[in-house]
This record gives C-alpha cells, structure tokens and sequence, in this order.
C-alpha cells in the first residue's frame, strides 16, 4: 500500500557538553509524532553529524546546545552541509541559545531555531511544513 | 520522477562506485517502494551477491548491538570494509520509531569504509524492515566486503534474515532459557552459530547446556554443518575471537561445499517471494487509491453486507478484467 | 498624560477579551497535585498526627532524627554559606570574578570547572580546544591551580571545588599540591569538593567513567580526607544533577541515596569505620518551585539518613547521621520565555532551602536558561540569598514550618515514596546492577518524556511557555556573557609549553610510583600529589591511572601515554 512518505531525522548532542535530555526527549516526541529520528548521542563532531546525515538519508539534523558551543560548532556544522551540498535538508538547532545570536545563527544558515521552554507542537508542525520533497 | 537529476544510467555508476549520498537516497526511494527505485534495482543487481553476509537477531536486550560494534572492528582489522543495516521498530500507533542501534556503533562513523544505515520496521513482520533485502543489495553494489544485518529483536518469529544472509548468529542470554525450551523443536533451523552473550551472568551454563543438548537432538549428515554455541561477555569483549573463528569456519564450510549455491537459492527464493507480494498488493491497491472504494468495501464488511473473502475476489476480478 | 487622540489610539489598539477577563476572575487552580505528583487535600487536620510520636518521627531540631534541622540554633548560631558558583575561562578569568563576589559579601568559594576537565583532558587535547573554559575554569596542571588560588588564604576561607567526574582525585591533589607549595598544613584547610564520580555517568562521557573507577577514585578522596584532612568535606553526593534529569522528588532521594550507600559500602570495605567518615558526608540537592513539596523532601531526607546511618550501618556518632546539604536552585525550571520571571522562580527555591536549614546555598543566575551567567547574573543571585537572609526574617527560627499539618504529612509521604522506590532499587539488584544495566537511565528518560509532555498538554502550567505567553525576546535583560577566545588559545598555549619545559626524568619517576600504586591497589592520591608537584598534568594523571586499571589512557582514544 501506498502511504505517506515517512520524514527522517538525526537527531545529535555536537562536542563535549553531556546535557542530553533535551534531546533525548525531542527525539522520543518526534517519534510519537510520525517520524523516524536517528539519535546519535553525545560528543559527535560536525563531520560525524553530516556524516550520518548522509548515510542515514535525512531530510532534518537537530543539534542540541547547552553550554555556549552554539558559535563554536554551528559554522562548522553549515560548512560540513555545503561542502557536500546538503542544501535541502533542514538544520534546527535547540536549546541554551541567547535572543542576540539567533540573527547571526540564521545568517549562517540555520533554518530554525526553538529555545529552551519550546512546545513541541510548533517543532512538529516546522518540521512537516518544511521539509523538503523527495 | 527524477532522481538527483540524474539519468538512471548516472546514478547507477555512482552506486557502484561507493556514492554515499545517491545510496541513502536510493534506499529511501526503495522503503517508499518508489518506482524509479525498483529500475535502479534492476541494472543494480548482477553487481550484487558477492559479500559476505552475516545476521544477528535475538531479542531486545540481548547485546546485539555491542557484539556487532565488536564485529565491525574486527573486519575493519582486517582490512574489511563493512556495510551495517540495523532494523528497529515502528510504533503501531505513531508510525514513528526511535532508531537507537547507530548510538552503540556511532564512532565507527568516523571511518569512510564502514556504512551504517537505520531502518524501520514499518509494520513489516519477521524481524526486518520493508526494505531491508534490497538495501542489502544496494550495499553489496557498493562494493563492501562485509554486510551484516541486525533485526529488531522483538521476539522469537524473526526468522527472515535466516534466508536472507550467510551467516546467521542467533544471540540468547542467560534468563532465556524458557525461551530455549519453547524452541525446541526449530531451534536447529534458526541460527549457525548460537552466541551466548552476557555469558558472565548467572545462569549461564545451564542455558549453555539447554541448547547443547537441543542441538544434540539432531544428529546432522555427514558433512552438514553443525551449529556451534559460542560465549560472550560483549562488554568486556570476551569470547569475540572465537565468534570471529566461527563465523570464518562457518563461512569455510559454505564455500568448501555446495552449501553456499544453496544460500544464494534460498535468498533468491525468498526475495522473489516478498517482491512478488509487495508488488502484487501495491498493483492491485494502486487501482483503488483515491477512488473511495476501499472505504466503501470497509464499510460494507462492517455493516454485514459482505465479508473480506467476497470483498477480494471482486478486487481481483476486477483488476484481471480491467488487464 | 495622554492627549485625547492618543488616549483614542489606545482603545482602540488594546482590545479587552471580556470573557476571558470574567473566566480569570472565576478561576480556580487546575490541579490539586505537587510537582511530583502527590494528590493533596483541601485541608491538614491534627487527625494525621494521631498515634504518631513527636519525639520518635520528628524531634527538636539537633536531635535525632534530625527531621527539623542538624543543629539545634540553626542559623541563629550562623547562616548557611551563601555561594555562588563561578567557573569561566582561565583561572585568571575565574580569579577575578571570585574576588568580585567575595567583595559583594558572598561568604564562600565555590568553583566550577569545565567540561574539558572533567573528562580529564588537557587544554591541548584534540578534542579539547574546543570548549577549553567554556562552561567552567579549565585546569590543565598545577600552575593553573596556582593562579586560581593566588593570594587567598586557603587556611581560612572555605573552598568548594565542584569537580563531579573521576577527575576530583586530580582537582584534591592539584589543591593539595598548591597548599602544601605554600607551606600550609593540609589538616587545616576548609571546604569540599564534591567528588561524586558515578552520578557523573548522568552528565558526562561514560568511557570517562567507567563504574569501577569511578567507585576507586571517588573512595581513594574519600579515604585520603578522611585520614588527613578532619576539616574537609571529601563528598558532596549530588542528587541535584539527577533531579535535573526530570525525576520527582522522592526519585532524587531514592536514586541519590543508593548512590551514596556504594560509597559508604566501599569505605567501610576499606575498614574505615561509619563515624570515621559519616560526619564529613555531604549532599548537594536541588530546590524546585514546589515549596512545601521541597520542603518536606529535605526534611524526609533528613530523617532517613538518620535512620539509615544508625540502623543499617550502626553509626553512634549523632555527626554521622546528620543529613548536610547544599542547594543549588533548579535550573530546569528556568525557562528563556520572560527571563526576569526567573528571579521570582529563584527566589521561591531558594526561600524553600532556606526553610529546610540548608547548610550551603547557591542560586541560578535568573540568565542561564540563555547564556552562562554573566557577573550582574551572578550579583542578581547574590543579592536573592542576601535579602532572604537580612529582609525577610525567614531565618530566625529553626523550622519554621515544623509541625504544620500539611507539612508534616508530605513529609511521611514522601519519606514512604522513598522507601518504596529504594525497594524497587533493591529488586533490580542494587543500585550497582540498576547503574550497570541501565535501568536507571531508563526510568530518567521515562520521566523527563512524562514531564515534557505534561507542559505540553497544558497539565503542568509554566508562565510564560504555555500560558501568558507573549512574543519571544529578542535580548537578554542584563547582556550575554562570553568567554574571551584569547583565553583559551593561552590556556593551550601555556600548557604545551609547560609540557615542553618540565624536568622529565623526575616526572617519570613519579608517574611510575603512581602506575604502581593504581595497579596495586594502593590510594593513588599521594602519588598524584607528588606527581602534580613535579609538572604532571591533568590527562596525563587521569591517563596514567586509567591504563593501570585496564582502559585506555585517553577516554576519547585519540592521544596515546607519552611516558
């Protein structure tokens, strides 16, 4: 039977920080909202997102923040992306994210960002309007 | 449809060329059951048949995972490239699943000749995903040595991946020995090599001798192979050398016999099976989609006016009519 | 004043939603639960207490069982330590900022490091140069320890070095080392590192801290302090963190106490006896927004380590049955959406420890839902504790709060809830076995998945998230804290050069009585002392100690043991 087509998405905590329930629990939610999330863990490397991204076919990477690494780690992370032309795949970062750097975290090409204290309905409800087509 | 706007012809060099985005992106079109899939398949698949396969598949809980982490790092020592296909569950309720097998294998990412792709079940029975006997292909057309699979691990009827791979480790642990006995009678059929992990828990030798003596019941013929029992303590790493000696042993006998001809059969055979029955429910169904009919059929079960034996052969008549 | 066109222009922008404004004025709570789901009634009658002894299940304060306090006085004899937490940088940074709070009346030291460190790796570690003072201070070798410590009379003030990780063995020696190279007697010196190595599973890089080092390390500080250093505090087994993973009350205390007990196991092993060590065991809890519910947690919390410490373990001392603690205010309840309301949030977590007679206390900045917190963050903080202390005369009596029939029957409640969920512990094997099959992990996730979804589905009400909501900020208040780049390029810097320049042939030496030692079973912190004293850096201790006890030196598995 035909039905509809399944959204994928990597879910990962990215360095050090161990804070991972905020993704833990958005991972479970996405579940519960019709998605397939791959959750990769803590201290994963840009390359090793981007890289899982690619073989696991997603059409979403989240990655998680909550120490301050967001500056360090989201270039990083968009460079990864460009470099093998994942252009259509959503980039949305969560967590500890101060109101000053959303600008300049969207310039550099993350397509949405949800602070902590976020619903989870606004996330889903992104998501399914967003993602690309296949 | 189109894909990666390439032609078919594009695509499939790519894939034989180890391309890791255009072989995800074909083994999603593939879990869609995606038309423009099934013709990549096509040119794909006299390039496919030559790795070796292995499956584990045991319940949840068992050490799957761990003893496959080991796995790749021995094939990768050597000189192995590795592709892994890991199945978990969908939520009958959702649709969605939460595909937590990478998690325990991640760091393997961080090497360019090991491939790892998650998969849903998708409602799919028997212990693997929709799609997992083609993405099995897909990998072996990309060329890796060694491609294993790790069902689901939600019970004991996960028996597809028997046909499907090689080499079958069916993984039990200490506590399951009432599952053992409720097996009895197939447990020869189900695994080559039977890996008792956690072998280090209490419990452990009588299971060990539970399956010894199950497996004793059948005497075997003369030159079969004869499925081994091999412990593990997947934590520690103890053990995996002489699961890796019998995985090769196992692999020895098939080559040295005509046992591996009967394994590229039985593969075929059940591909073929599965094929046929996803492509004839997709036909057929195709013809009713956004026609209402289906609801109407439902509808008239429910209310007593037909039943689904009825409801089908006018299905198939139908569409044989409509041929 | 208004013109009469603007007054016009008002009305008109501002439509009133009558209805709602009349459903408001009718409105009643919606539900009648604590945070952690106790079901409450409307009214607390002596009825409750009947049949139950006031001596035997709650007593005066100072006397067992402890349920209204450890000390008789309480804060009339002296307040609880107000402390904040610091840790930015490089201990230059870190100094700094400690010499501001000390000026602005806080009365303890607390130290923070970071995350490069708790994993007992160098500044100049791959892995590392990332997040190098990012969340706290980074201490690479003694010289680093040295810098934070400069001028402060360690002899005097009251140190708490919030090292949870496997790494607190290297943060006692580093300290150690720095005290010693200035001539003071360890015996004297004050204050507590919080050493609480497997909780730091919950929060860190597992490869780090496998169980049974964790258990090692942590039991080596244990012992060491307890045998030379009588003033200081050598645990502080932190049920904070787990809280913070989205568990309820009861669960804090269960879970923490069968931590706790592996280390009390595992020192008796050692053939310490209970009151050798119990009265310098310590705890580090959180405070949530439920204020009587944390209230009586502490105050159950109280009476069962009492128990515990007399019935299990036969402690005679009344010092080892003594429940201390330090607070640290829920940083999970701090939400982004409306920051300044978390100094309200704050403010009620802090007066629910102080109610509970904490012994320590530190206060989130009301900012860290969006940055780390910035020094005005930190003085906001400060200030909190302050006008508890000085303002609200929350302080002048020991629990206050004792005897209220409410209070008093939460307090049974929870102490059950607590006993129950320790038994469930005990079923799954201990709280080794809950650890090591991840049962533990499990419930975590279970729970903070319940929370979530609690919120929302609009059961668990948070101003400013799911109701009373408004459009998102777009600054925060009181600025962004940022770590200065150019202090984590020297912090690199200077630990390779100490690493080129140090006398190697005594250093090897003492990194080869430290291998013994770890292999043969002996406390390692005396050699790690020595160790420090000759340049030995943090990795390369932790290092060196891993691979004595079968890991690989480096838990990210990218550097290999240069000696």
């Amino acid at each position: 039977m035909v039905e509809k087509r399944k959204i994928k998405v990597v879910i990962s905590k990215v360095g050090l920080d161990g804070h991972d329930r905020g993704a833990k629990v958005v991972s479970s939610l996405l579940k519960e909202a019709g998605m397939e999330v791959v959750y990769l863990g803590m201290y994963q490397m840009p390359e090793d997102i981007i890289r899982s991204a690619i073989d696991e076919d997603a059409d979403v990477i989240g990655v998680s923040y909550l120490s301050g690494e967001h500056l360090v780690f989201t270039p990083k992370i968009v460079n990864e992306m460009k470099k093998h032309g994942l252009d259509d795949v959503l980039f949305i970062a969560g967590g500890v994210i101060p109101p000053e750097d959303i600008p300049s975290m969207k310039e550099m090409g993350v397509n949405k960002i949800f602070v902590a204290g976020s619903l989870t309905d606004p996330l889903v409800e992104y998501i399914r309007s967003n993602v690309r087509g296949k | 449809m189109p894909f990666l706007g390439e032609s078919i012809e594009e695509t499939v060099q790519k894939i034989l060329a180890g391309d890791r985005r255009t072989s995800g992106r074909l083994i999603t079109r593939l879990e869609d059951g995606d038309d423009w899939g099934k013709e990549i398949m096509k040119r794909l698949f006299p390039r496919t048949g030559r790795s070796m396969t292995l499956g584990l598949t045991g319940a949840g809980g068992s050490g799957k995972s761990s003893l496959l982490n080991h796995l790749i790092e021995r094939f990768r020592k050597m000189g192995k490239t590795v592709g892994v296909i890991a199945v978990d569950p969908s939520s009958p309720f959702s649709g969605g699943a939460f595909l937590g097998d990478r998690i325990r294998i991640q760091h393997h990412t961080r090497d360019d000749k090991v491939y790892i792709r998650s998969m849903a079940s998708r409602g799919y029975l028997g212990g693997l995903a929709r799609a997992t006997t083609e993405a099995l292909r897909v990998m072996e057309a990309m060329g890796f040595d060694v491609v294993m699979v790790e069902t689901l691990g939600a019970g004991q009827d996960e028996i597809d991946v028997i046909r499907l791979v090689q080499t079958c480790l069916l993984v039990i642990t200490p506590g399951m020995g009432d599952e053992i006995q409720a097996l009895k009678a197939g447990i020869m059929e189900i695994g080559d090599i039977f890996v008792l992990n956690k072998s280090d828990l209490d419990g452990s030798i009588q299971v060990l001798r539970s399956i010894e003596a199950t497996l004793s019941l059948k005497p075997g013929q003369e030159g079969e192979w004869k499925p081994k029992v091999i412990s593990t303590v997947a934590t520690s790493g103890e053990g995996i050398d002489d699961l890796m000696e019998g995985i090769m042993a196992h692999q020895d006998y098939l080559h040295n016999n005509d046992a591996m001809e009967r394994a590229a059969f039985q593969r075929v055979e059940q591909e073929l099976g599965l094929i046929f029955r996803d492509e004839l429910e997709r036909v057929i169904f195709k013809g009713l989609k956004g026609t209402g009919k289906k609801r109407r059929y439902i509808r008239s079960i429910i209310d007593g006016k037909s039943d689904p034996y009825t409801v089908i052969e006018e299905i198939l008549e139908t569409f044989l009519k409509e041929r | 004043m208004c013109s009469v066109d603007e007054l016009e222009e008002l009305e008109k922008g501002t439509e009133v939603d009558w209805d709602s404004y009349l459903k408001a004025y009718y409105e009643k709570p919606r539900s009648a639960k604590t945070w952690s789901g106790f079901d409450v009634r409307e009214i607390y009658t002596p009825k409750e207490r009947v049949g139950k002894d006031y001596d035997e299940t709650i007593g005066d304060a100072g006397k067992y069982p402890f349920t209204r306090g450890i000390h008789g006085n309480m804060f009339r004899g002296r307040y609880w330590t107000r402390r904040e937490v610091i840790g930015i940088g490089s201990p230059a940074d870190t100094h700094e900022r400690v010499k501001v709070l000390a000026d602005h009346g806080g009365s303890g030291l607390n130290t923070i490091a970071d995350i490069t460190y708790e994993m007992g790796l160098d500044a100049d570690h791959p892995w590392a140069m990332n997040e190098v003072g990012l969340t706290g201070v980074n201490i690479s070798h003694i010289r680093d320890m040295a810098t934070l410590t400069e001028g402060i009379p360690l002899d005097k003030v009251s140190w708490s070095l919030i090292t949870a990780s496997t790494v607190a063995s290297v943060t006692m020696a580093q300290y150690i080392a720095v005290a010693q190279n200035r001539g003071y007697d360890i015996r004297g010196l004050r204050g507590s590192v919080q050493n609480d190595p497997i909780h730091f599973r919950y929060c860190g890089f597992r490869p780090a801290c496998p169980l049974d080092l964790s258990i090692r390390l942590g039991c080596d500080v244990m012992e060491y302090c307890t045998r030379n250093m009588p003033k200081w505090y050598y645990t502080t087994v932190n049920l904070y963190d787990l809280r913070e993973q989205g568990i309820t009350a009861p669960q804090e205390v269960a879970f923490g106490f069968g931590i706790a007990m592996i280390y009390v196991d595992e020192l008796i092993r050692r053939g310490l006896s209970i009151d050798e060590f119990g009265p310098r065991f310590t705890f580090y809890v959180s405070c949530h927004t439920d204020l009587f519910e944390e209230v009586a947690k502490i105050r159950a919390a109280r009476r069962l380590w009492a128990r515990l410490m007399k019935e299990k373990y036969g402690a005679k001392d009344p010092r080892s049955m003594q429940f201390r603690f330090a607070v640290h205010t829920a940083g999970c309840s701090l939400v982004p959406q409306q920051p300044l309301n978390n100094i309200v949030r704050i403010s009620y977590e802090a007066l629910a420890a102080v109610l509970s007679g904490v012994q320590s206390l530190h206060c989130c900045s009301y900012d860290e839902p969006m940055c780390l917190p910035t020094e005005k963050g930190h003085l906001q903080a400060l200030r909190t504790q302050q006008i508890l202390a000085y303002e609200t005369g929350v302080c002048n009596v020991a629990d206050p709060l004792g005897g209220s029939y409410f209070v008093e029957e939460l307090t049974d409640r929870i102490e059950e809830e607590v006993l129950k969920i320790m038994k469930q512990v005990e079923e799954v094997g201990g709280m080794k076995e809950a650890i090591r099959t991840e049962w533990l992990d499990r419930e975590f996730e279970k729970e903070a998945l319940k929370r979530q979804k609690e919120i929302d589905q609009g059961e668990r009400l948070v101003v400013g998230v799911n109701i009373f909501s408004t459009e998102p900020e777009t600054e925060t208040p009181l600025g962004v804290q940022r770590i200065p780049s150019e202090s984590a390029r020297t912090q690199i810097e200077e630990t390779k050069e100490l690493k080129r320049t140090r006398d190697k042939c005594r250093l090897k030496d003492r990194m080869k009585q430290l291998r013994e030692d770890a292999e043969e079973g002996r406390n390692v912190l005396p050699a790690m002392i020595e160790a420090t004293k000759t340049f030995a850096t943090t990795g390369e201790l932790m290092g060196t100690v891993r691979m004595a006890m079968g890991y690989s030196y480096d838990p990210m598995e990218i550097i290999e043991c240069s000696f």
